[in-house]
C-alpha cells in the first residue's frame, strides 16, 4: 500500500502516519518528492482498509498494490486448475459394475475444465418440458457439447416472467442426462436450495445477478459440486476474482469464472462481451474461463462469432444457448442457437480451438 | 417510423398526427390496439426528425424503423466493399495488417520499425505525425517532418503509409504524403474533418469514438460516403466501460454487427482496444476470428523509450510471433495473409 500525502504536509502529520503504520506491525517506508511525500507499508496488507488511512489528517489518498485475492491469484497458485466433472456417483458405480453396459452413461467420458480441451456446455434457458429437455439434449450431444445446460429456478427481470419449473425442473434435467450420459449445469438462487440442487446437478451455476449474493457464494463454497460464477453485468474482473475469493474460501476450490458480456451504452447488442477479460482472467487467475456468447451478444446471429473469438481469446470452455424452436422459446429465444445451426458453429469451432493448439 | 400515442390519447390527438405525417407525404397507417394506438409512418422517413413529432399532442414515443444510416447500409449495397490500393486488396480474402509506432519519434525510429513490421508480414506502416493527446504537455507528434520520415520509410520498404490527420486544414498535406488517412476516436463526430477526408482521394481507416455507438459509427462512415469517398475503413478500438483493469473494452460483438449492418471493410485496433501489450496477441487473435478484415497494431522497437503508448506496443519479436499465430488462424477463417 502507499500512502499520497498532501502537498504541504507538516512533519507531524507525516510522522504520525508513520507510527500508525509501526503500530499495526508493517514497515514503513519513506521518500519526500519535491511536491508530495509518500509512504510506503510494506507487508501483507489485504486485511487493511485503505479508505481508513484516508481520515488521518494530511493523507490525501492510499493505493493498493497487492491484488485484494489470494485464492484465486495466480501468484499463489501458478498452474492452472482443472476441473473433473465426474458427474453423480450413481453414473460412477454403474460404469464399475458392469464394463459390458453399453448404455450412454456407461459409455460417458469423463469433462475436464481448465485443460487441453475446450469445452462446449449447451442448452435451453430454461428447462420447459420433458420433451424439449430431451430433444434438446440429445441434438447438443449429438453437435458435441459436452455438458448440458438448463435452468430449474429462473432469476428474470420482470416478476410477471416464467420462473422455472423449480425441482421438477432439475428432475427433467436428470432423466435429460440419465439419457444422454451428458453432466448438467443448472443455476442454483438460494442458499437454502442448494442442497436440493446439488443433489441433482454436476455443476451448480451462479447468475450474473447473484455475484455478488455473499449467503449464496458462501453456501456453495462448502457444497461439493463445481460452480459456474457468472460475472455481475456490472461488475470488474477485480470483483469477480473477490467474488470467486469467497468460494475458495469456503473450501470449494472447483469454480470456473464465466464472462458473460458486460452493461455498457452500446444497446444494439444486449451486453458488450468483454473480451479483453478473458486473457486477463487468465493471466491472473488460475481458474477456468468460460465464456457465454449468447448473452453477451443476446443475438444469435452474432454468438457464431463471438465463439470464435471467444476460443481465439483463450477460453477454457462456452455456455451456448440452444433451443429446438427459439420463436416459441419461454425466455432468450432471441439469442438462443437452433440445433442446426449449433451443429455447424461447433465443427468450426473445432478448427479455431486447433489453430490455438486447444482440442474440442 | 411508428409512431406510439399515449394511453388515453383523444381522437382528435391520434387525427391530428395522422393529417401531419400525411402533409408531410408519408401515408399513416393507425394501429387501434387495447391500452395504446399506434401510427405507422410508411416512405423513406430518413430525412425527419422523429423526435418532431414527439412534440405532438398526445404522442408518447417515436420508433425508428429504418437505419438512419443509407450509403453505408447493407442493404442498399449487400456486396462487400473490396478496394485495391497498390496491388493491395482491403476488405477482400487477404487480411490487412498496419502495423508501426504510435508516433514517428525519429527517423531510426520509424525507419528500423517499418523494416520490422514489414519482415514480419504487415503490409502498411502506422505512425502519427499528428498527434491528438490528451493533455496540451504531451508530445505532440513531429508534424510535416513526421510525414517526410513516413514517405522515406515508405520508399525504402514498400510498405503504403496510414497516418492520421487531425484537422480540416492539414487533408491536402497529409494526403500528400499518406496512402490511408486516419480520422481519430476523438474526431469520429468531427464533422467538418468528415466533410474533408470525404472530399480526399485517399482511403479513409475511420475509428470508432471511445463512447460512440454502433449506429454512430455508421453515421460517421455516411458522413464521408456521402461527399463522394467510397473507400472507408470502420475502426473498432474499444469503448469506454466501468472496467478499468484495461484502457478500453474491445467491442468485439461490434465486429460481425458491423459486418452485418454495412459493406464496408472492419479493422481491429487491439492495442488502443486493451492498452496492453500482455492482451494484444489473444484480443488480435479473437478479432480474426470474429470475421475482421484487418487489424492495426502499435509496435515499437524500444517500448520503454516509446514518447507515447509504449504500454501497449509490441516489441518486434512478440509481433512477429503473433503474425506467424495468425497466419495459422486466417485459413480456419477462409482469409489469406
Amino acid at each position: 500500500m502507499i500512502i499520497v500525502m498532501r502537498m504541504g504536509a507538516t512533519s507531524k502529520e507525516i510522522g504520525d502516519v508513520i507510527k500508525r503504520v509501526e503500530e499495526l506491525g508493517f514497515r514503513p517506508h519513506l521518500s519526500a518528492g519535491v511536491e508530495r511525500t509518500i509512504v510506503g507499508v510494506i507487508g501483507d496488507e489485504r486485511p487493511l482498509q485503505p479508505d481508513q488511512w484516508e481520515l488521518l489528517p494530511g493523507v490525501e489518498r492510499v493505493v493498493r498494490i497487492l491484488q485484494p485475492f489470494k485464492l484465486a491469484s495466480r501468484d499463489f497458485h501458478p498452474d492452472p486448475t482443472v476441473i473433473r466433472i465426474n458427474g453423480v456417483t450413481k453414473l460412477a458405480d454403474a460404469r464399475q459394475k458392469d464394463p459390458q453396459d453399453t448404455s450412454p452413461m456407461a459409455a460417458r467420458p469423463q469433462v475436464s475444465i481448465g485443460g487441453d480441451e475446450v469445452v462446449v456446455i449447451a442448452g435451453p434457458c430454461a428447462v420447459e418440458s420433458r420433451e424439449q429437455i430431451l430433444e434438446t439434449a440429445h441434438a447438443v450431444k449429438e453437435a458435441g457439447a459436452k455438458i448440458l445446460r438448463g435452468g430449474a429456478f429462473k432469476p428474470r427481470t420482470s416478476p410477471y416472467s416464467f420462473q422455472g419449473h423449480g425441482e421438477y425442473g432439475l428432475q427433467l434435467l436428470a432423466e435429460a442426462r440419465e439419457a444422454t450420459g451428458l453432466p448438467i449445469c443448472t443455476e442454483v438462487m438460494a442458499p437454502g436450495e442448494v442442497p436440493l440442487v446439488a443433489a441433482y446437478a454436476d455443476i451448480l451455476q451462479i447468475g450474473t445477478r447473484n455475484m455478488q449474493n455473499y449467503a449464496l457464494l458462501h453456501a456453495v463454497g462448502e457444497s461439493h459440486r463445481p460452480v459456474l460464477l457468472k460475472r455481475g453485468m456490472m461488475s470488474t474482473i477485480e470483483e469477480l476474482l473477490m467474488a470467486a475469493e469467497y468460494i475458495l474460501s469456503h473450501g470449494n476450490y472447483h469454480v470456473m469464472l464465466c464472462e458473460r458480456g458486460i452493461s455498457t451504452f452500446e444497446k444494439y447488442t444486449r451486453n458488450t462481451l468483454d473480451i479483453n477479460a478473458v486473457p486477463a482472467l487468465k493471466q491472473l487467475s488460475h481458474l477456468p474461463v468460460i465464456v457465454d456468447p449468447s448473452h453477451a451478444t443476446g443475438k444469435w446471429d452474432l454468438v457464431d462469432a463471438a465463439s470464435r473469438a471467444a476460443i481465439a481469446a483463450g477460453a477454457d470452455g462456452l455456455i451456448v444457448e440452444v433451443h429446438p424452436d427459439p420463436a416459441r422459446a419461454m425466455s432468450d429465444g432471441a439469442q438462443s442457437l437452433k440445433p442446426e445451426k449449433f451443429a455447424q458453429m461447433m465443427s468450426n469451432l473445432k478448427r479455431i480451438a486447433e489453430a490455438v493448439d486447444r482440442k474440442m | 417510423m411508428v409512431i406510439i400515442m399515449r394511453m388515453g390519447a383523444t381522437t382528435k390527438e391520434i387525427g391530428d398526427v395522422i393529417q401531419r405525417v400525411e402533409d408531410q407525404g408519408f401515408k399513416a397507417h393507425p394501429v387501434y390496439g387495447v391500452e395504446r394506438t399506434i401510427i405507422g409512418v410508411i416512405g423513406d422517413d430518413r430525412p425527419r426528425d422523429p423526435t418532431a413529432y414527439e412534440a405532438l399532442a398526445g404522442v408518447e414515443r417515436v420508433m425508428r424503423v429504418l437505419h438512419p444510416f443509407k450509403l453505408a447500409s447493407r442493404d442498399f449495397h449487400p456486396e462487400n466493399t473490396i478496394f485495391r490500393l497498390n496491388g493491395l486488396t482491403v476488405g477482400g480474402d487477404e487480411l490487412v495488417v498496419m502495423a508501426g509506432p504510435c508516433a514517428v519519434e525519429s527517423r531510426e525510429q520509424i525507419l528500423e520499425t517499418a523494416q520490422v513490421v514489414k519482415e514480419a508480414g504487415a503490409k502498411i506502416l502506422r505512425g502519427g505525425a499528428f498527434k491528438p493527446r490528451t493533455s496540451p504537455y504531451s508530445f505532440q507528434g513531429l508534424g510535416e517532418y513526421g510525414l517526410k520520415l513516413l514517405a522515406e520509410a515508405r520508399a525504402a520498404t514498400g510498405l503504403l503509409i496510414a497516418t492520421e490527420v487531425i484537422s480540416t486544414r492539414d487533408v491536402p498535406l497529409v494526403a500528400e504524403y499518406a496512402d490511408i488517412l486516419q480520422i481519430g476516436t476523438r474526431n469520429m463526430q468531427n464533422y467538418a474533418l468528415l466533410h474533408a477526408v470525404g472530399e480526399a482521394r485517399r482511403p479513409v481507416l475511420l475509428k470508432r469514438g471511445m463512447m460512440s455507438t454502433i449506429e454512430e459509427l455508421l453515421m460517421a462512415a455516411e458522413y464521408i460516403l456521402s461527399h463522394g469517398n467510397n473507400r472507408v475503413m470502420l475502426c473498432e478500438r474499444g469503448i469506454r466501460t466501468f472496467e478499468k483493469y484495461t484502457r478500453n473494452t474491445l467491442d468485439i460483438n461490434a465486429i460481425p454487427a458491423l459486418k452485418q449492418l454495412s459493406h464496408l471493410p472492419v479493422i481491429v485496433d487491439p492495442s488502443h482496444g486493451t492498452g496492453k501489450w500482455d492482451l494484444v496477441h489473444p484480443v488480435s487473435m479473437a478479432a480474426i476470428a470474429a470475421g475482421a478484415d484487418g487489424l492495426i497494431i502499435e509496435v515499437h522497437p524500444h517500448p520503454e523509450d516509446a514518447l507515447s503508448d509504449g504500454v501497449q506496443s509490441l516489441r518486434p519479436d512478440n509481433f512477429a510471433r503473433l503474425m506467424d499465430d495468425l497466419r495459422q488462424l486466417a485459413p480456419v477463417v477462409r482469409r489469406t495473409l
